[in-house]
Parts: structure tokens; sequence; C-alpha cells
């Protein structure tokens, strides 16, 4: 049994986001990093049936040299190996063109299961894991809330509107992309970060996966023209002043509404 | 702008308001509009739609159809893009509409345009960072599967010329396996009743804060504690008291959001309260854009100052 995680490594969730010069991304000098929300349930999930059974944990990460510190993250929790592929020529690559890199790794690692974020915590497409799921030739469900080994295969809960819930049954191979929560993410343990030193990590440029010069902006079908802060309404009326003054208002607020 | 196939959606047996909005998007993005109704028994709806601004409407109506499935949707779709001749296919973000389109967008080689709200000058406008950021996304060449954020738009309520045609699709190949849908269990809290609701957020920082900061301005107003998303898949709090799309929808008299940012999922649960305070540190943070009344503070100075002074009122 083996497992591929796919994880992205994000700008912090409490990170500045100030605008690049060219306009069309945020400046990543000197922000922190962290593996995106979602795909930390994902990997977590994996652990869970490495620890359950037997399975062989592989995550993969795409991106420049700091990805490095995300993927011993992963090795330091628990993973048994990551696939790190760099390469300059995939910047400004769209979701499409990523999940051709990740479908190419796939097919190396040919896993049981996918298990995957079901977005970004950055660009927010939610495209990757249905995308490389169809390129993979494997089916998919995605904001999944829970798993369970049924048959052949798995049984999930897939997130709807309101909190329901649609019960899936899909065949090995196949792909989970997980909504956030379905688990409670553990923590690197001392023990694990010292272990996950001597863990491998392979880099792969584009050449090794058999896609140079079909990635990148040339290969991407969409571009990100412009990025800028949201167009502001009118907006709440803000309340200044010391903290005594700021409630004084808010107390005389609820007043009005009639709730005092 | 060639033609475009407009996916619909039915939720328990009517097209949904998405759908409609639909054809509000399409009509921005201007071209030759078509349609698409996937399920089962769906002719009447199909007829209706088609007079409602949906164009020639094609039906793939089978009993394998009946529930969503991923791998018969997808057929389904590429069924009426084949026969549609469609460049631009749109199809509502929602938990069906995200699980197939990219799907779709990487069979046929074309390009992908997630959740975007507006069409402007030739691009797709889309919310990053989880509202934090817009950006404007081009395509390269004609040919594009794009979902939009429902509610962006208002909804079609126009009539126009349309008819329905029968579509064949071959569902033998699906692999995944409807089983059921589980409707949400309404248990403990049920917010929908509170007259006012104290909801934090990730900026609350931990459990205990809710106890200790969030709850005692909600039992001081006789109201009831929220959280968003975060809050809850962290184990803070159990789920009956998260508010948003995945959450309770929520219109009480007064909601307070304390350290909450504001993402479309949160906002969509509690934008129809009647009256909105947000407390955030963040001046920029996209909830002061549906809040009446802003605070731009620490939420730990400001909020157990107002409980202090809203038990001082009531004497
Ligand atoms: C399919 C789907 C469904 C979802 N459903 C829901 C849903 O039902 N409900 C929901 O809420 N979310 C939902 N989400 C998640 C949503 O996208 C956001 O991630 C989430 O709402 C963010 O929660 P937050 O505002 O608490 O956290 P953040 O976005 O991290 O914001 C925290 C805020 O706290 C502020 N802050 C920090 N410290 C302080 C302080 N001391 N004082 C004052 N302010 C402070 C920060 O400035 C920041 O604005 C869903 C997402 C998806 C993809």
């Amino acid at each position: 049994m083996k497992i591929l995680v796919c994880l992205k490594q994000v700008p912090h969730q409490d990170a500045r986001l100030d605008i690049d010069g060219a306009g069309t991304w945020i400046k990543e000098d000197g922000i922190k990093f962290e593996i995106n929300s979602y795909d930390t349930f994902a990997l977590e999930e994996a652990l869970r049936i490495k620890d359950a059974g037997e399975a062989e944990v592989v995550v993969v990460s795409i991106g420049p040299d700091r990805v490095t510190q995300a993927l011993r993250t992963a090795l330091g929790m628990g993973a048994d190996r990551a696939v790190h592929v760099k390469d300059t020529e995939i910047d400004g690559s769209d979701a499409l063109v990523i999940s051709k890199l990740l479908a190419a790794v796939g097919k190396e690692e040919s896993p049981d299961l996918v298990l995957m974020g079901l977005m970004s915590d950055d660009g927010n497409t939610a495209a990757v894991a249905p995308m490389l799921a169809e390129l993979m030739g494997i089916p998919s469900a995605t904001a999944v809330m829970s798993v369970e080994a049924s048959g052949d295969g798995y049984k999930v809960e897939r997130e709807l509107e309101g909190g329901a819930l649609e019960v899936v049954e899909l065949p090995k191979p196949c792909l989970i992309a997980v909504q956030s929560g379905l688990n409670q993410v553990r923590y690197a343990s001392l023990k694990g970060i010292m272990a996950a030193k001597k863990k491998p990590i392979d880099v792969k440029g584009a050449g090794d996966l058999g896609l140079a010069g079909n990635v990148g902006a040339g290969a991407a079908k969409t571009h990100i023209e412009k990025i800028f802060a949201p167009v502001k309404g009118e907006g709440a009326e803000i309340v200044e002043g010391s903290t005594d003054e700021v409630v004084t208002q808010l107390v005389a607020k609820i007043k009005e509404l009639g709730l005092l | 702008m060639g033609n475009i196939l407009i996916v619909t959606e039915l939720k328990d047996g009517a097209i949904r308001e998405a759908s409609y909005e639909l054809v509000s998007f399409a009509q921005k993005i201007g071209g030759d509009i078509k349609s698409l109704v996937i399920g089962s028994g769906v002719a009447g709806e199909a007829e209706s739609f088609a007079k409602k601004g949906g164009g020639t409407v094609y039906v793939a109506d089978d009993a394998s159809l009946a529930n969503y499935n991923v791998d018969g949707y997808a057929a389904a779709i590429r069924a009426g893009i084949d026969a549609s001749g469609a460049d631009v296919v749109l199809i509502s973000n929602t938990p069906s509409g995200w699980d197939v389109a990219p799907r779709i967008a990487a069979a046929l080689d074309v390009a992908f345009v997630s959740d975007a709200f507006d069409f402007q000058d030739g691009a797709y406008i889309r919310r990053i960072f989880n509202g934090k950021l817009d950006a404007r996304v081009k395509v390269e060449g004609d040919k594009a599967i794009v979902s939009v954020q429902p509610g962006a738009l208002a909804a079609f309520d126009g009539s126009s010329e349309g008819s329905t045609e029968a579509l064949t699709v071959d569902t033998s190949g699906a692999r995944a396996k409807f089983i059921e849908v589980k409707v949400a269990e309404s248990k403990g809290v049920d917010l929908t009743k509170a007259s006012v609701i104290v909801s934090g957020g990730r900026g609350v920082g931990d459990p205990e804060k809710f106890t200790e900061v969030i709850q005692p301005l909600a039992d001081a107003l006789g109201g009831a504690m929220g959280a968003s998303r975060p809050v809850v898949d962290a184990g803070w709090l159990p789920h009956q008291y998260q508010v948003g799309s995945s959450g309770q929808v929520v219109t009480p008299k007064l909601y307070i959001a304390c350290g909450i940012s504001g993402a479309i999922q949160h906002l969509v649960g509690m934008k129809g309260s009647n009256f909105i305070i947000a407390i955030n540190k963040d001046p920029d943070a996209p909830i002061f854009e549906v809040a009446q009344l802003g605070v731009v503070a620490d939420l730990f100075e400001i909020v157990p100052a107002l409980t202090a002074a809203v038990a001082a009122a009531k004497g």
C-alpha cells in the first residue's frame, strides 16, 4: 500500500500580503511560509492509515528551495520519503501545468491512494486535485470529511452546503481531496524531527519528469494579469478613540437597537 | 465570443438560483448561450430553463444521473460540450461544481478559471488568499471552463426563446459510486433562533479564550456564541457553533464578529444579520465591508471592556 500526499507550501496565514513590483503576485521576501492548511489534514489522514496498518507515505511538493522545510516537517510528522519538484522553469505555471507535473510523479510512484487538500490558502483554485485525478485516470472526491476503508477502496463523506454529507464509494487507486477539520493534525515530535534528517528527499526537475519545455508561463493557459486589494464599498463606520470611548459608543448602539 | 454552455444544477428537483446567475454571467461575457440540464426526470425543468435565458437546452436525462456522481456528470458535461460546440463552459462553484469542473478542463486540456465572481474587460475576476486580495485572470485562446461564485451576480429573471434537445450519455464507465446524502442534524445550539450572536474566529487564538472572553459577552447580551470554521476545525468548539456556508446561516438582530477576517464562506452565513459589529486588528479585513460598525483594535482590549460596560448598563 502506497499513499502519495501532495503538499503545497504557502505564505503563512498571518503573513503580511504586499503586492510585488510587477503587480501579479505578493512579495515573498521576508515572509514566513507554512504547509497549506488543507494539506496538513491530508497528511494527517495518510499517517493515520499508515499507523493503522501497512503503508508507505510519500510526500511530494513543487516549489523553490524553501519547500525543503515543508517536506522536512512532513517527514518529521511521519512521512517516509519526499519528492521535491524544483525547477526555475516552473515559475508562472497554472494549476493545469502543476497537475501535469504531479501526474508525472504519480506515474512514477503509482500509488494506491493520493491524498491532498481541497485547495490552497493562496491561489484558492481548488483545481489541482480533480485535474490530477483526471490526468492519472483515477476516480476522485473533493471536500472529504471522513475516509473509511471499504471493500477494494474507500467510502468517503463529501461535505455539501449547510453541513450535509454525501457518501461516495471509490475503488482503488483513487484520489481524495480533504476538507479542513476532518481530523486533528499531529505535531512533529522531537524524535520524528531527528529521524527525518535521515529520510530521503528526491529532487527532480521538469526534464526528469518528461516535461522539459512544457512548463511555466509559456505552457500555462491562464495568467494572472494583476492582483489588487478588493474594491471597497461603503464599508463599516469605524469607531475610533480610547477603549472607553469605543465601548461607550458600542453600548449606545446596542441600546439603540433595543438589545439592552 | 462564440458559444457559451451553462451547466445547470438541480436541488430538490428544481434548477437552482445559482444557475440563473450563470445566465447573467454568460450575458456579461457575451455570446450565443446554450445550456445543459443533468438529472433524472428533468424534462420539465429543462423546458422552463429554455424559456428563462437558457437558450438551446441539452437534456441529459438518465436514471444513473439522478444523484451527483463525478464520473457520470463529467461524461454528461463532455457530451454537452460536444453537442453545443461550446468555447466557454460556465458552472457554479458548488460542492458538485468544484468536484467535476477541473476534471473537464484537464481532460480537454483547456484553461480553467476557478470561482470567478465577475468578468471585466476580457478578464475574469476572482478572490485569492481567502478573500484578502483579488486577481484578474486572463485566458489564453478562446476555450475555458469557468466556475462561478454563487451569489456573485443577480439571477437572470427575464424570459427568452429557447428549446430543448435530448442528449444521450454513456455513464457505464463510472467508478465513483453515490451511496446517499446525510442531512445535517441540528443538535445542541440552534443559532438561527438567537437574537444576538457573538462570534469568535481564529484571531481568538485558543479554546480557553472562548470561555474567558467571547462567551461572557454573549451571556451579558443574553445571546449565543458562534464561531468561524477554523475554530471548529481545530476542535476548540463543536460544529454546531459554526456560522457559514458549511455551518449555520444566521440572521440575528446583532452579530458581533471578533477576530474573524470575513472570508466569503463565513459572510454568506451572517451577512443577512440586522446589524453587524466587527472587531479586528487588521483595518483591511473584508469583514468591515459587511459590518455597519467597525473597531480596528485588539479584541482582547475591546471585548472584556464591552462585556463590563454591558453588565454595568444593565445595572
Ligand atoms: C468549502 C468551504 C466551506 C467553508 N465553510 C466555512 C464556514 O461555514 N464558516 C467559516 O467561517 N468558514 C468557512 N470556510 C473557511 C473560510 O474560507 C475561511 O478560511 C475562514 O472563514 C477563516 O476564519 P477566520 O476569519 O476565523 O480566520 P482568519 O481568516 O485567519 O482571520 C483571523 C482574523 O483575526 C484577526 N485577529 C487576529 N488576532 C486578533 C486580535 N487579537 N484582535 C482582533 N483581531 C485579531 C486577524 O486580523 C484576521 O483578520 C470554508 C471554506 C471552504 C473552502
